[in-house]
């Protein structure tokens, strides 16, 4: 690691002092990749913009996101680096790896009669878990599923400015500003779904204030953005209403749930009650509602999960396997699951995202485009997505 | 007439030690002059008494080194033909030689254990023994029909080294009261108490499946799965425990929690996993 700062400093020293002339630097090296690199143009890009029709040929190549999707089916999902390169790069580019690709086939062959399958991706920290679950919620989007996902589960059980006691179970608490901004982005995703599924109870938030039962989801949703207090609730009665329904022969829609860093459903929080002794992630109410939907006790969906030990709390640096990071219970929880492991890019992986970011001129320092420069990254970054992102960011 | 020489004499002790190397010198006359201040250094050179030719000059390349050092013996800078050096190096130089090197008369040496001297041990020790048990050729067949080792020592330790383990120290061993102490655990250990009925999952020293919550979830799925008949009960549990999938996905989880997680484990868990759910 020192090692990596050392020369991280280094470079930026190289990259201030060739600053002075930098844009004739740039107008060289433009001229260079458009010259030598235009048949390259689709070796790393997929002709195939449809999850649902890539194959393992498409493997380590990039496919673009449409902006339309990216507004609707992420508002909070992706890498926050992610997202930055987003803006940047004026296009979402996600690659074809291979464990998306393999839950993409899983989820293809599924008969939807049988209980919820889940799935677990997880690998070391950066290794791209988190797009993993983006490419595959990116699939069941197209295909016309609806999307509950929980972008982060360890922001539910961590630094929480508001905590209520909950109005149904007085032994439990509260987070409105979390349910809230969840629900937002909910409505944001499945705005279609919520016109036409109804509800099957009847929900009593106040003494004046109740939803009738075959109200639309909609109608529950808002009333969840509009009264913060009851929030929380409405958020268990929406998974319940949606856990029920999925099922049910005369659904029209598949449910697939989708949770990031799902360890912390069964970890310790930093929360503390007025008396200062820690809350039990079991006394949360989202996190209790979270749970329920974890269990496969129903149908007619799929259950994705990644582990990610970089927002957890109390865990082990290095730990990333299931049972490090899930514990006796979580394992117990979600047993029988499938776990697909995420590692880092393979060497026609890195090859493909070297390429994109030349192409995108995101590698401006000119060492960087030779044989050895290529050496170097690989040598640096270990081919580990995150830290090639991080590195490179300074080229 | 007698030709005296002055020495000075720092310590009284030195006056006896001159004394005694003296008589080898001819015809000397010595006269303790307290005034007279010549250099101790000047001592060894006008004392002149001869120093022999050392030993190992004399030794022949295909001597019996066993004969040189029969036993445990310090280092003896003439009697050990190796030019070895020890200790510190001396400013801009090497360690310094084996002449009068405390380092080297310290420390243990092993001088008298040669792969030669040893040969004579076992050939001397040979009359004693009775030949090894052909059968008894591995340390597991000797484990399995001697289970029980018995280390007696006849001997105290006496060597010059205080380092030695067994310096110092006597372990007084009653072989009969082992025994006896031995006979009681076994008997012992099969007594069952009734606190050990308490005895929670937690405390299992290895994990077994049955009546575990993974088996519970998948009997759980499976049925489900099947989606109609729960009537059947205990004979439908028995029925599904019987698959050979479930077997699998038994022993998968089996190793995963008792042998802790590899990619090995975890790669048998997933394909177990599929396998079962029929995916």
């Amino acid at each position: 690691m020192a090692l990596q700062r050392l020369s991280l400093r280094v470079r930026q020293t190289i990259n201030h002092a060739r600053a002075l002339h930098s844009t004739s630097f740039c107008q060289q090296q433009e001229a260079l990749a458009d010259h030598s690199y235009p048949d390259q143009f689709s070796i790393f890009r997929s002709p195939e913009h449809d999850p649902a029709s890539q194959t393992e040929n498409h493997i380590g190549q990039f496919y673009t996101v449409p902006a339309s999707h990216i507004h609707t089916l992420f508002p909070h999902g992706l890498p926050l680096r992610y997202q930055q390169q987003i803006k940047t790069f004026n296009e979402a580019c996600v690659m074809i790896r291979q464990p998306a690709l393999e839950v993409i086939s899983y989820l293809k062959q599924t008969d939807y009669n049988k209980p919820a399958l889940r799935y677990i991706f997880y690998g070391t920290n950066g290794s791209g878990k988190t797009m993993s679950l983006c490419h595959t919620i990116h699939f069941c989007y197209t295909q016309g599923w609806l999307v509950l996902h929980i972008p982060d589960a360890h922001r539910w059980v961590k630094n929480c400015k508001e905590l209520l006691q909950s109005s149904f179970n007085s032994a439990r608490f509260d987070q409105p500003l979390q349910a809230t901004e969840w629900l937002r982005n909910f409505r944001i995703t499945n705005e279609s779904f919520l016109t036409k599924i109804k509800t099957k109870h009847r929900y009593v938030w106040t003494k004046r204030e109740f939803t009738e039962e075959g109200s639309l989801l909609g109608e529950l949703v808002d009333q969840g953005i509009s009264r913060v207090k009851s929030s929380s609730d409405v958020v268990g009665a929406v998974m319940k209403e949606l856990r029920l329904q999925s099922g049910q022969s005369d659904a029209a829609f598949r449910l697939v749930v989708a949770v990031d860093g799902v360890n912390a459903l069964w970890g310790r929080s930093t929360i503390k009650k007025e008396d200062k002794t820690a809350v039990d992630p079991d006394e949360l109410t989202l996190i209790h509602n979270a749970r329920k939907l974890m269990k496969n006790d129903w149908n007619g969906g799929a259950i994705i999960t990644t582990l990610s030990q970089t927002g957890s709390l109390y865990s082990p640096k290095l730990s990333y396997r299931p049972q490090e990071l899930l514990g006796q219970r979580g394992f117990d929880c979600m047993d029988p699951f499938i776990p697909v492991s995420v590692p880092n890019y393979s060497e026609k992986e890195f090859e493909s995202c070297y390429l994109y970011y030349i192409d995108r001129h995101w590698l401006q320092h000119p060492q960087s485009h030779t044989e050895e420069g290529k050496k170097e990254l690989i040598f640096l970054s270990n081919r580990n997505p995150w830290m090639l992102d991080k590195i490179c960011a300074f080229l | 007439m007698a030709s005296y020489s002055t020495k000075a004499f720092l310590i009284l002790g030195r006056i006896n030690i001159s004394r005694s190397r003296l008589q080898n010198a001819t015809n000397r006359a010595t006269y303790v002059s307290v005034l007279s201040m010549n250099s101790p250094t000047g001592n060894r050179a006008s004392c002149r008494y001869q120093v022999g030719v050392p030993r190992t000059e004399k030794m022949p390349v295909d001597q019996d080194w066993t004969a040189v050092y029969p036993s445990a013996a310090p280092f003896r800078p003439n009697a050990v033909p190796l030019p070895v050096r020890m200790g510190y190096p001396i400013k801009g130089g090497v360690a310094p030689d084996k002449k009068a090197n405390l380092e080297l008369i310290k420390i243990p040496n092993f001088l008298h254990l040669t792969p030669a001297a040893i040969k004579k041990h076992c050939e001397a020790l040979k009359p004693f023994c009775t030949e090894w048990p052909l059968a008894l050729d591995t340390d597991a067949k000797c484990d399995e029909h001697f289970p029980i080792k018995v280390q007696t020592t006849h001997f105290v330790s006496a060597g010059p080294s205080l380092r030695n383990p067994s310096a110092r120290i006597v372990h007084l061993k009653n072989y009969d009261y082992a025994m006896y102490l031995l006979t009681v655990l076994y008997h012992e250990s099969w007594k069952i108490e009734g606190w050990e009925a308490e005895k929670t999952v937690a405390d299992m020293e290895e994990y077994s499946w049955e009546n575990s919550p993974s088996q519970r979830n998948l009997l759980d799925t499976l049925t489900r799965m099947k989606v109609v008949e729960e009537e059947g009960g205990e004979e439908v549990r028995q029925q599904l425990l019987g698959q050979a999938e479930v077997q699998e996905y038994k022993d998968s989880v089996t190793r995963l929690k008792n042998e802790g997680e590899n990619e090995d484990t975890l790669l048998q868990y997933k394909e177990a996993v599929k396998k079962v759910l029929k995916l």
